[in-house]
């Protein structure tokens, strides 16, 4: 298990990387043959002094959390190739395959409709990793503990059989949190919007989908005791230059990001680092359900677009959908046992 | 092998790795194919009498004509209305009375729902289209993309 130090050290080595693209520095990696347009833009700060991060912030991506095994030992593609890499990927992800086009019905249900109702971008990372994970270096999430894979396969084998209840579904299909929002944040496949607000003393994290605010106090105070537990977990802020830290625990196991626990500990950094990019980095440690912490960076960018509401109760019938379709199967199964052993 | 065909051979390789991935259950807000029956396939021609603009998917309710006469009413379930309204389309775009073909799968408790799994014009057209090109949503970096229908 490394400490977080030196966790550290290695996500700013590659922080510092993605900041130089973002600041013009040529990139230190073959492939990289066009840098982008030269920022001009200096640092803006709220009227009472704080580094000023807030308005709405885009982080759609194609750029998958983990690298693709395929790709592995392969950090950032060419430009050449990060072009095709997005054709492929579109071409693979274009929901308006149907099953004349070689899928099956099962692959064609779960597509579940238009590749218009769908919002994943177009584009890598402006960087082209290959990965959003940055730490480790082989940009995948580290083996989980046998206390945490015993979880993990709890939660596959619910989803898999017909649900008893709501309970065994997930989170965002119950309209609990977004199946983006986290915390951390993390790319899916629409409705990838956060709203960043500042007033003195607090910072609210406003994720378009479940339209859901997380609160995070500034002054210092410690978290929350122990035994409260919250769905979003206990967040506390400080800045450290002009990087907002927000420092989250107290979560209730009942949500998982990628087989985490109740004793994650989740460090996030916002970074602007120029007009247009917000660089999203977040670090999990959590020794119970991870051999190691881990980390990965996200840069978000700025729109002007607005976020619109998801009021995901008002018309989750798919819940309802859901449960009466696991009855019939159910009764369906308990028929064909009837018959059998007649 | 030249870099960019090796390139090509690996991509093609990881792209089929993502098609396995996108089969993998709840890539949405929740899992179609516990809600809809793979053997039950439907093709429905009908007129939209409402349509609900509501998340976490949206629906819409079509009447649709039978052999005897009579008629009954589908509710077809949609996507986020999110992604929509963010390019322009708004409650005007598919206004009741509107001719819709709807290709998907029924409930599993054989209901009158469906999964709009693939919408369109009775001309074949797509509903909602708001891209060109490769097909992906429109998110402005795409210069080929078509412009914004009017709000």
């Amino acid at each position: 298990m490394r400490r977080e130090s030196e966790v550290r050290i290695r996500c700013l080595g590659v922080l510092t990387a993605v900041m130089a693209v973002a600041s013009l520095a040529p990139l230190p990696v073959a492939g990289q043959a066009t840098p982008p347009a030269p920022d001009t833009w200096t640092p803006t700060r709220t009227p009472w002094g704080d580094p000023d991060l807030s308005g709405i912030w885009d982080f759609r991506t194609l750029t998958p959390l983990e690298r693709p095994s395929e790709l592995s030992g392969k950090e950032v593609l060419s430009d050449e190739d990060a072009a095709e890499y997005e054709r492929e990927t579109l071409r693979a992800l274009d929901k308006d395959r149907r099953t004349s086009d070689g899928l099956t019905a099962e692959q064609d249900v779960r597509n579940a409709y238009n590749q218009f109702w769908w919002d994943y971008g177009t584009k890598l990372t402006e960087d082209k990793r290959t990965s959003l994970i940055v730490d480790p270096p082989d940009g995948r999430v580290p083996p989980l503990t046998p206390e945490a894979q015993k979880r993990a396969d709890a939660r596959t084998e619910a989803l898999q059989r017909p649900a008893h209840g709501p309970e065994d579904r997930t989170v965002w299909e119950r309209c609990i949190l977004g199946l983006n929002t986290g915390p951390p944040m993390n790319p899916s496949v629409y409705n990838n919007n956060v709203h960043l607000f500042q007033i003195p003393g607090t910072v609210v994290i406003l994720t378009e989908m479940a339209h859901d605010a997380r609160i995070v106090l500034m002054d210092g105070r410690p978290h929350l005791p122990e035994d409260i537990r919250q769905w979003r977990g206990d967040s506390r802020g400080h800045w450290e230059g002009d990087t907002l830290v927000v420092d989250t625990t107290n979560f209730t196991g009942k949500t998982s990001f990628r087989g985490s626990g109740t004793e994650m500990h989740l460090v996030e950094r916002f970074t602007r680092v120029g007009a247009e990019t917000l660089l999203y980095e977040y670090t999990i440690d959590d020794p119970k359900s991870f051999e190691r912490t881990w980390s990965a960076v996200i840069p978000m960018r700025r729109t002007e677009e607005p976020m619109f509401e998801y009021a995901c109760h008002e018309g989750n019938y798919g819940m309802f959908n859901l449960l009466e379709g696991a009855r019939v199967q159910e009764r369906l199964a308990e028929e064909s046992a009837r018959t059998k052993s007649k | 092998m030249s870099g960019v065909t090796w390139m090509r051979t690996k991509l093609t390789f990881v792209v089929a790795g993502l098609v396995v991935v996108s089969a993998r259950p709840a890539p949405a807000h929740h899992a179609f194919s516990a809600e809809f029956d793979a053997d039950r396939p439907i093709h429905l021609e009908g007129t939209v009498k409402k349509m609900e603009w509501i998340n976490p998917h949206a629906w819409v309710h079509i009447e649709v004509a039978k052999p005897d006469g009579t008629a009954e009413t589908w509710m077809i379930e949609g996507g986020t209305p999110n992604t929509l309204l963010r390019r322009g389309f708004t409650k005007k775009s598919l206004l009741p009375g509107t001719k819709i073909v709807v290709d998907g799968y029924q409930a599993k408790d054989g209901s009158l729902k469906g999964n709009g799994r693939d919408l369109t014009f009775p001309d074949g057209s797509k509903l909602f289209m708001g891209s060109s090109g490769t097909g992906a949503p429109n998110d402005g970096r795409d210069p080929t993309e078509q412009k914004k229908p009017k709000r």
